[in-house]
C-alpha cells in the first residue's frame, strides 16, 4: 500500500489527503505502511462508524495501558484509567465542569477576553500568542488557584509533555518541574484551604478515601493540559476557518444564532485532538477486521468527523449540517469533561471578535501549524488582520 | 418527578447510563431510557445528579403525571 507516513510533519500540517486515502482500507495494522511508523504498532480506525463505535465500547477498547505508563510514557488520570478507577475520578471532577458551574464563570470569562482585545486592537496581530492562548491558560488556571500570571510557564510545560517525539532529558525536565510545582500548591492547600480546585481535590474523598498526593497532582497536570492546548487550538481553528470566508462573518455580525453551529462545525471540521488511544481487552471485530486482544488502537475522531458517510460533502464548512455526532469531544464514558467550557470559551471569544471588528481578514503572513505533535490539530502562529 | 430526555439536545456522550445505572439504562437508539417512571429518594438523587453534569443539558426533571392536582 502506497501511503504517507502517518505521523509525518506533513500529515501534522494537513491531515485530510491522507485520511481520505486510507479511510476505505482502515481498520488497518500501521505496520502495514512500512516500519518506523512510531508508537511501536497500532490499528488505525478512520470510518465513523468503527471510531464512534469503539468510543462508546470501553469494556473491548481500554484506555488503561500496561505498567510503564500510557504513549510517551505520562500515564493520565481519567484519560488512561478505566472502570472502577474512572468512574470514581469522574464523579469527583464532575461538578467542577457542569454546564452550571461554567455559566457562572461565564461573565468572569467575558473579562478575560476583554481584556486582551483591549491590548490587541484593530489592524495586524498573531492571535495565537494574543489570545489564544493566553485566555485558556488563564481560565483553567483560575479554576485550579493558580495565578495566571505564569501563564508561559505552564504553556511551556503542555508543551513538553504532548511532545512525546521529542524525548529526552529537556521534556523530563520540564515534567519534574511541573511536578514539583503542583506538589507545592497541593501541600499549601492542605495547610490552608481557598476557594478552589486544588483545595476541592486535596479535601475530596471518593467512597470513603482521599486522594493520594500524585492523585491530585495527576488531576493538575491532566486539567491544565486539556484545558487549554485544545481550547487554544478549537479558537486558532474557529478564527482561520472565519477569516477565510468574509461572507461568513458579516452573516454572523447579523446572526448571532448562528455562533453555536459555527463552534459545532469547527470541531467537527477541524478537530483539535485527531486522535486518541485505545487497548484491546478482548479479541474484536471491526468493519469486519479481527483485531486481537491487547493491541493498541488509534481512533482517528480527525477523520471520522471528515467521514462522507456520516457528513456529506466532509471538506466543506457548512452550517446546515446534523453534527449530534461528531467525535470531537470523543463518546461515551471518556467524553470531554471540560466541553461546557471549551464551547463557553469559544462562543465568548467569537462574540467578542464580533462586537470589536466588523471585518477578520487573513495577515500579511500565512499561519504556521503546529508540528510538534500528530495528536494535535492547531496553529503556532495565525496572524489575522482584524478590521474596525 | 420524572426524568425526561430532549433528543433534540442529547448527544449521546453516555454519561448519565454510565454513572447512574441505577436510573438510565442505554435504549437500542443510543437514547438513555429511565427505567423508573417515577423517581423518589435515591433514584431522584441520581437522576438530579445525571441532570447537572450532563454535557449537552438534555435532562429535565418534570412533576410526573401521577403527582399533578
Amino acid at each position: 500500500m502506497q501511503a504517507p507516513s502517518i505521523f509525518s510533519e506533513e500529515m501534522t500540517v494537513n491531515p485530510y489527503p491522507a485520511y481520505q486515502a486510507m479511510r476505505d482500507q482502515t481498520p488497518v495494522h500501521s505496520a502495514s505502511f512500512g516500519p518506523g511508523q512510531g508508537l511501536r504498532g497500532a490499528w488505525i480506525l478512520m470510518r465513523h462508524d468503527d471510531v464512534y463505535g469503539a468510543l462508546r465500547d470501553h469494556e473491548t477498547f481500554a484506555s488503561g495501558f500496561p505498567a510503564g505508563g500510557g504513549p510517551g510514557g505520562v500515564s493520565m488520570v481519567l484519560i488512561n484509567d478505566d472502570p472502577p478507577r474512572h468512574t470514581r475520578f469522574r464523579k469527583l471532577v464532575n461538578k467542577a465542569f457542569t454546564p452550571r458551574r461554567i455559566a457562572e464563570l461565564e461573565p468572569w470569562i467575558t473579562g478575560v477576553a476583554d481584556e486582551l482585545l483591549a491590548e490587541v486592537g484593530p489592524g495586524e496581530t498573531d492571535v495565537v500568542s494574543n489570545y489564544t492562548i493566553p485566555l485558556p491558560v488563564k481560565v483553567i488556571a483560575r479554576l485550579l488557584g493558580i495565578p495566571g500570571e505564569e501563564y508561559r510557564t505552564f504553556k511551556s510545560w503542555t508543551d513538553s509533555v504532548l511532545n512525546f517525539d521529542s524525548g529526552g532529558p529537556d521534556r523530563m525536565q520540564k515534567v519534574f518541574e511541573m511536578v514539583t510545582y503542583f506538589g507545592k500548591m497541593a501541600a499549601a492547600r492542605r495547610e490552608h484551604g481557598a476557594e478552589d480546585l486544588i483545595t476541592a481535590l486535596v479535601e475530596a474523598e471518593v467512597e470513603g478515601e482521599a486522594l493520594q498526593d500524585s492523585e491530585v497532582l495527576g488531576f493538575c497536570i491532566l486539567l491544565l493540559i486539556a484545558g487549554n492546548e485544545t481550547t487554544t487550538n478549537l479558537m486558532g481553528n474557529m478564527l482561520n476557518v472565519l477569516a477565510e470566508r468574509p461572507a461568513l462573518w458579516a452573516q454572523l455580525r447579523d446572526d448571532r444564532s448562528l455562533v453555536p453551529i459555527v463552534i459545532e462545525e469547527t470541531l467537527r471540521f477541524e478537530s483539535p485532538v485527531q486522535f486518541l488511544f485505545r487497548r484491546t481487552t478482548r479479541d474484536t471485530e471491526v468493519s469486519g477486521v479481527t483485531i486481537p486482544e491487547g493491541q493498541s488502537v488509534l481512533p482517528f475522531v480527525g477523520a471520522a468527523n471528515r467521514d462522507p458517510s456520516e457528513f456529506p460533502d466532509p471538506d466543506e464548512f457548512r452550517l446546515d449540517r446534523d453534527l449530534h455526532n461528531h467525535v470531537a469531544f470523543g463518546m461515551g464514558i471518556h467524553y470531554c469533561l471540560g466541553s461546557p467550557l471549551a464551547r463557553a470559551e469559544a462562543r465568548i471569544t467569537l462574540n467578542a471578535f464580533l462586537d470589536r471588528f466588523d471585518r477578520l481578514e487573513p495577515g500579511s503572513t500565512p499561519g504556521l501549524r503546529q508540528t510538534g505533535s500528530p495528536i494535535i490539530y492547531g496553529f503556532r502562529e495565525l496572524p489575522l488582520t482584524l478590521g474596525a | 418527578m420524572k426524568v425526561v430526555v430532549d433528543h433534540k439536545l442529547c448527544l449521546k456522550s453516555g454519561q448519565c447510563t454510565y454513572l447512574h445505572p441505577e436510573v438510565f439504562k442505554e435504549g437500542p437508539d443510543g437514547y438513555p431510557v429511565p427505567l423508573v417512571e417515577t423517581l423518589e429518594g435515591e433514584l431522584l438523587e441520581g437522576a438530579e445528579d445525571a441532570a447537572e453534569i450532563c454535557p449537552s443539558g438534555a435532562l429535565a426533571l418534570v412533576e410526573a403525571a401521577s403527582e399533578k392536582e
